[in-house]
């Protein structure tokens, strides 16, 4: 049959009655498929509408809030008042936070606002703490509160012209969040995006803020105190390199870039090693001052467990040695993939001082250092003064609760959240079956911090 | 007119199973096969600690399937209408909602919960499945870098799933089954420990692909495998 006959065969059959009507109800049948897709996508474009929706509204009910707490943190008089007034605070400007980074608004939109919400939120802990030990606000920090609250007035009044817009259905989130096809690419260009720009044009003139946090504006630029020496040339730090892995294993040292931009400024490498597979390489970063290694990581795999943790620990302290680092004791360690990551801390005068940290991986398969990384020693590491300890051992003892038992005592220097050291007792001891490192300041018998050890196969942590 | 009648509801029928098999399935199983007297595990932990705070238990979380467990899971089997044999077995487990999430045919049955480390190497796997080990270890870093932040959110699961922030997320490529072979999941561990080959970055992008005009405007720090970081 040729194809003409076939399609004439075709038609014939179709001029039946009875086939028309398959073909129509195809047609429906498709059509009824296609149209519950359709309320199906609906559906689900509802759902998320609703949860932004939801998000912003919280958002802006949140932000009333802070607003309204900052300036009763001001009228305030006693520091008890004041605490719990910030701490409400703190916990409102990080709810305010969470719900803006469900919205679909790009993140650099809003970073202003981020920003702004996390540092009113981190300001009030820090100042709630202060005002927990009794003292009452300073000048300083008065004023800061209201520069913060006049900020939030300016947030609050956006927000809530947004609020009535989006209320107005004159925002439609689907215009911001399908970005996926070209098509829809034009339609976010438009309104929406500039309203969001708008608000985050209240906070153009957002002033640098330093007070005791972990979001601080002069956390960022703290000058590196461990990073010593000259500046280096690319190929004296090549030469380091090649002393930092051993001349009889590396075979070849290439320079694949550098950075100037970060507080630490370096070289970077790869390092090819003799009779290693291709890919087997390792990445290092060289300080441009002083020639340090920053990290080192070599990515070969390990695929069995010959040495124990005990020796690992003693191959890693021995290859720190090795490379200057004298006096670092291990703290805790990770075991994962048959390699161990342990933390070397440095110890002046048998006191262990944590912020000098050293990570140092090391393949449990022949005891080879396979990762490397001093961040935390570079940025921190300086031969301390350390004061004789005001308070005696014993009446640290006496500050810790009878109900724990406890196992060893020792002096150590903790970093706290915003960079700075504390002089402390450090007493390891047990209760209801975990344990635990409690940290009594050595200075004003303060109780500073508490962690708890996790003792697991795999290493011990902290939390 | 009978015979339409019939079509039409077959493929009524058909076009809704067809939109439910795609939705993909997931089923819920217990979090072993079975426990039995005199083996040490975290599971073993789990159960004790359930059964401690319902008070059937009365030792102390150790892990060991001693005695006393095993008394224990007979109490609650005889409880719970389920063989009592003192055998932790599926259906006990069940009972005492001791599942996981397994979704079919994924390799990643085994994964017993969704933690950072988890999470982390999946955007890893969604975003540089393709990239030299060290560009995986600094896109962990990157997410890591934000959650410290003030611009961006403070979870590493906030930060994820920030809307927009990953291409790997809008368009589902970080629910793909991460290969057994594939290095993501030591890449996301060495970024968690600390390791950052970016010194800091909070953007990264590709040259060739990035479609922002935006991202171009950021100070590139470096570059690695086929990534600009930057900050």
């Amino acid at each position: 049959m040729s194809i003409r006959e076939k399609l004439l065969d075709f038609k014939r059959r179709l001029a039946d009655r009875k086939m028309y009507s398959i073909v129509v109800v195809v047609i429906a049948a498709v059509a009824m498929w296609g149209i519950y897709q359709y309320k199906h996508a609906a559906n689900l474009r509802q759902e998320l509408d609703n949860q932004y929706n939801r998000a912003f509204y919280d958002m802006t009910g949140y932000v009333n809030n802070v607003e309204v707490l900052l300036i009763k943190a001001l009228i305030s008089s006693t520091p008890s008042k004041t605490a719990a007034t910030l701490q409400e605070a703190w916990r409102q400007a990080n709810l305010a936070q969470t719900n803006l980074g469900q919205l679909p608004v790009s993140q650099p939109v809003l970073a202003n606002t981020s920003k702004f919400l996390t540092q009113v939120g981190d300001l009030a802990y820090s100042i709630n703490n202060q005002s927990m030990d009794g003292k009452k606000l300073t000048e300083e920090q008065y004023k800061l509160i209201e520069k913060l609250h006049g900020y939030s007035v300016s947030l609050e009044q956006s927000l809530n012209d947004l609020q009535n817009q989006l209320t107005a259905g004159r925002i439609k989130w689907k215009d911001l969040a399908n970005k996926g096809t070209k098509l829809f690419q034009k339609a976010s260009k438009q309104m929406p995006n500039e309203q969001f720009e708008n608000i985050d044009k209240t906070f153009q003139d957002y002033p640098t803020l330093i007070y005791d946090g972990p979001f601080s504006d002069h956390l960022t630029s703290v000058e590196p105190k461990g990073l010593t020496g000259d500046n280096i040339s690319s190929e004296k730090a090549k030469e380091s390199i090649i002393k930092f892995f051993g001349k009889d294993k590396v075979e070849a040292v290439t320079d694949i870039g550098k950075d100037d931009s970060s507080t630490i400024k370096t070289y970077s490498f790869n390092v090819t090693f003799k009779n290693a597979p291709k890919g087997q390489e390792a990445k290092v970063d060289v300080t441009q001052k002083g020639g340090h290694i920053l990290w080192m990581l070599h990515n070969r795999p390990v695929n069995e467990e010959k040495i124990n943790m005990d020796q690992a620990k003693e191959f890693g302290k021995k290859f720190l040695e090795e490379h200057g680092y004298e006096n670092m004791v291990d703290t805790y360690y990770l075991k994962e993939d048959n390699t161990a990551v342990i933390n070397y801390a440095y110890s002046q005068n048998n006191v262990v001082v944590y912020p000098d940290l050293i990570k140092v991986k090391v393949a449990l398969d022949n005891g080879e250092v396979v990762g490397f990384e001093s961040k935390g020693y570079l940025s921190s590491h300086f031969e301390r003064d350390i004061p004789a300890p005001k308070i005696s051992l014993e009446e640290a003892r006496a500050l810790i609760t009878s109900r724990m038992e406890i196992l060893s005592t020792g002096l150590a220097i903790i970093p706290t959240d915003y960079k700075t050291e504390l002089f402390t007792y450090e007493f390891k001891g047990k209760l209801n079956d975990r344990d635990f490192l409690v940290y009594i300041n050595a200075e004003t018998g303060k109780e500073e911090k508490i962690l708890m050890i996790i003792d697991t196969p795999n290493g011990i942590l902290t939390m | 007119m009978k015979t339409v009648k019939v079509m039409v509801v077959l493929v009524i029928v058909f076009s809704i199973a067809l939109s439910l098999i795609f939705d993909g399935q997931v089923f819920i199983t217990p979090i072993a096969e079975k426990l039995v007297p005199g083996i040490e595990s975290e599971d073993v932990e789990k159960v004790q600690q359930r059964l401690k705070n319902w008070g059937y238990y009365d030792g102390n979380v150790t892990g060991k399937y001693d005695l006393k467990t095993y008394l224990a899971v007979m109490d609650f089997q005889r409880v719970y209408g389920l063989p009592v044999n003192g055998i932790a077995s599926g259906d006990t487990l069940e009972k005492m909602g001791l599942t996981t999430f397994a979704q079919s045919g994924a390799a990643m049955a085994a994964a017993s919960r969704v933690s950072d480390e988890q999470l982390l190497a999946r955007a890893i796997n969604g975003e540089a499945r393709g990239e030299i080990y060290e560009g995986q270890v600094a896109v962990g870093a990157v997410i890591l870098n934000r959650t410290r932040d003030p611009k961006f959110p403070k979870t590493i699961a906030g930060v994820i799933y920030q809307p927009g922030a990953f291409t790997a997320v809008s368009d589902g490529q970080i629910n793909v089954p991460i290969d057994p072979k594939s290095t993501v999941v030591k890449a996301a561990r060495d970024a968690l420990n600390g390791w950052d080959p970016t010194n800091g970055c909070l953007y990264y992008w590709n040259p060739a692909t990035a479609t922002s005009k935006w991202i171009w405007s950021r100070k590139i720090v470096k570059k690695i495998g086929k990534h600009y970081f930057g900050i």
